[in-house]
């Protein structure tokens, strides 16, 4: 820990965080990150949960798991550090879970201590607890959801289920969202019909939860995968109480419903990036591999709203930018709002397939000509 | 209006006028090459002389457009609201008469016909029927919208959270342009700064075929001195210019029917 983050820590030391405004919370938990903010606050929070243990139930759809990766790579708390601290039961993660899903002629078998798709049943019946979706849910093919089903039942019908008894829902990673990479444009994709909890790219009467006429409010962690902190800081904030829901959330969220402090609707990634000062001096890369401004290789660094570059990846180590161009999966509508991921957003095809460049230097240079022509016959006297 | 000594040269811009049209000028050229060099890279050069010349020269082309090019067009003419307003119709907007005056000048281009007079001189009156060449009057509503759309979608390229008076404007915008952008693959950040970049080709665009194909004529270089320097014109020079006396009972009825 650096010299400034420790003498901060010291000075916060003494702050009652528990009794912080929702506001300044909010404030300091996105500046401070996940690893400081448990760790400086671990006593308050330990006592404000003594008694109140957070279940939560985490649904795997349609994705590769990389969300649940990028939290399991958390270094600074770990997982187990944070769930330990924020006392939470992680009650069913289809992937971190021991249980599975027995049937024995047609019929669950066994008990919760072993069956996971028991152990779904009872959670959801006992209700009381935070709904994590990770993951598109497919509501094709026409509308049974059957691409995706978990036992005998559809996913999209567990999605309902979980989310009519859940005390709060969050969606997280791009997939979850807003269909991510699942309902990106493809010969399948009508068929498929992937669906986010609460939206469709970018459209909020399109999500599951409103195919399902459930009315509840979602907080949307977007990214491909979204930032461990973002995930962490957004549950402890939630389970501490600190986010109300649903009176804080419009004030706490943006339009596309994702926690205005990890996804600054004021800023964007290119703001802070490491490579800022070569765009500055008009040095950009026209190929992979060098160090200057990625943006004429389609980094989306200047229109996407994230802190990456502020709270850095990888235990705080880097950010995707020092690697390659931005592609902006913190942006609703992701991937089809990114591509084609290496041209630039200006250098799309917008009428014909052609750039506003191209079509620029076309109207400019058939003036040009007219221009000639025209001048030439005036001259002339013609 | 006629100039003092010499009933041929009349006044065809005013000082207002002529002022106007150089610091409208002399903005747009900034912002287009400022723009451009943030977006290219250019090395002539840096990002923050740029920037800084990019934000200096926008309320000089706002102020210009929003406000004095309005007060000129109100301060042109005599008389109440109608007059003003019937004299804004015939010296700006696109009429029946321009288009015919238009189908002219696209069939000279084409070797068929003359090229007919623009510039309508009324002696009766002592004032300009209508002035602006046929094709300019298209160019100045298209350009009175490019202004109005690059001056919004900058705002947000200034800054994600300008407000004015507490009311969160680029948030608004940004709002309202993601109603659109997905019909263009693109997130609204993304639409708003393509848009941006396509009225500087515009402004490009409007600047060949402004100077390129309406002045590049010796017998139009008279109206470079004119809107730059004197903002006189010369009658006896009859190249473009018709001369018509309606009797004053008429002319009222001629406005109304232009």
């Amino acid at each position: 820990m650096s010299t400034g983050i420790k003498n901060l820590v010291q000075t916060l030391d003494s702050v009652d965080f528990l009794k912080m405004d929702r506001r300044t919370f909010m404030k300091a938990v996105g500046f401070l990150g996940a690893s400081t903010f448990l760790s400086s606050f671990q006593t308050e929070i330990v006592n404000a949960l003594e008694f109140a243990e957070t279940k939560i139930v985490w649904l795997h759809g349609s994705e590769c798991t990389g969300c649940s990766e990028s939290l399991l790579n958390a270094a600074n708390p770990d997982i187990l550090q944070a769930l330990t601290k924020l006392n939470v039961n992680l009650a069913y993660h289809e992937t971190l879970l021991a249980q599975q899903g027995i049937w024995v002629d047609n019929k669950l078998a066994n008990t919760s201590e072993l069956n996971s798709e028991i152990l779904l049943d009872d959670l959801i019946k006992e209700g009381n607890y935070i709904l994590v979706v990770e993951g598109a849910i497919p509501n094709g093919p026409n509308g049974s959801g059957r691409y995706l089903v978990l036992g005998n039942k559809p996913f999209k019908d567990i999605v309902g289920e979980a989310a009519k008894n859940a005390n709060a829902i969050l969606a997280v990673g791009a997939c979850a969202c807003w269909g991510g990479i699942t309902s990106a444009k493809s010969a399948v994709v009508q068929e498929t019909d992937y669906r986010g909890t609460a939206f469709l790219k970018t459209d909020a009467s399109k999500g599951i939860l409103s195919e399902l006429n459930i009315d509840k409010p979602v907080i949307n962690i977007a990214g491909c995968p979204p930032h461990p902190d973002w995930i962490l800081l957004t549950l402890g904030a939630v389970i501490l109480g600190k986010i109300r829901i649903p009176d804080d959330l419009p004030d706490i969220l943006d339009q596309y419903h994702r926690p205005k402090v990890f996804y600054p609707p004021d800023h964007v990634v290119h703001d802070n990036c490491p490579r800022r000062g070569y765009y500055d001096q008009g040095l950009f890369e026209d190929q992979a591999g060098g160090p200057y401004c990625l943006w004429k290789l389609g980094c989306k660094a200047p229109y996407a709203h994230g802190d990456c570059a502020i709270r850095k990846w990888n235990n705080s180590l880097s950010v995707c930018t020092q690697a390659g161009p931005c592609s902006a999966c913190v942006e609703p509508g992701w991937p089809d709002s990114s591509r084609p991921l290496y041209v630039e957003s200006e250098g799309k095809g917008v009428l014909l397939g052609e750039n506003v460049g191209t079509i620029a230097k076309v109207a400019v240079g058939a003036a040009a000509v007219a221009a000639g022509v025209h001048a030439v016959r005036r001259m002339k006297g013609e | 209006m006629k100039a003092n000594g010499n009933p041929t040269i009349v006044e065809r811009y005013s000082l207002l006028d002529r002022v106007v049209h150089i610091v409208h000028a002399a903005a747009m050229l900034a912002l287009i090459i400022t723009g451009l060099k943030m977006y290219f890279g250019w090395n002539f050069m840096s990002f923050h002389t740029a920037r800084a010349l990019h934000m200096f020269a926008v309320p000089f082309l706002l102020v210009v457009n929003w406000f004095l090019i309005p007060v000129s067009i109100v301060l042109a003419t005599g008389g109440g609201i109608k007059e003003k307003f019937l004299h804004f119709l015939d010296h700006y907007v696109f009429g029946p008469r321009d288009a015919s005056r238009m189908a002219g000048i696209i069939g000279n281009f084409f070797g068929k016909g003359k090229y007919p007079a623009f510039t309508i001189y009324d002696e009766a009156s002592g004032h300009y029927k209508t002035k602006l060449h046929p094709l300019m009057k298209i160019l100045i509503v298209l350009e009175g919208l490019a202004i109005v759309i690059i001056a919004i979608t900058g705002i947000v390229l200034y800054s994600l959270n300008w407000s004015l008076f507490g009311l969160p404007i680029a948030s608004w915008i940004l709002s309202a342009g993601g109603l659109i952008a997905p019909s263009f693959g693109m997130s609204s950040l993304a639409f708003l700064r393509t848009l941006h970049l396509l009225m500087t080709y515009w402004f490009v665009f409007e600047l060949v075929v402004h100077v390129g194909i309406l002045e590049l004529d010796p017998n139009v270089w008279k109206y470079y001195k004119a809107i730059f320097w004197s903002g006189k014109e010369d009658l006896k020079d009859t190249h473009y210019v018709k001369i018509v006396k309606t009797p004053s009972n008429l002319a009222d009825k001629g406005r109304r029917n232009h």
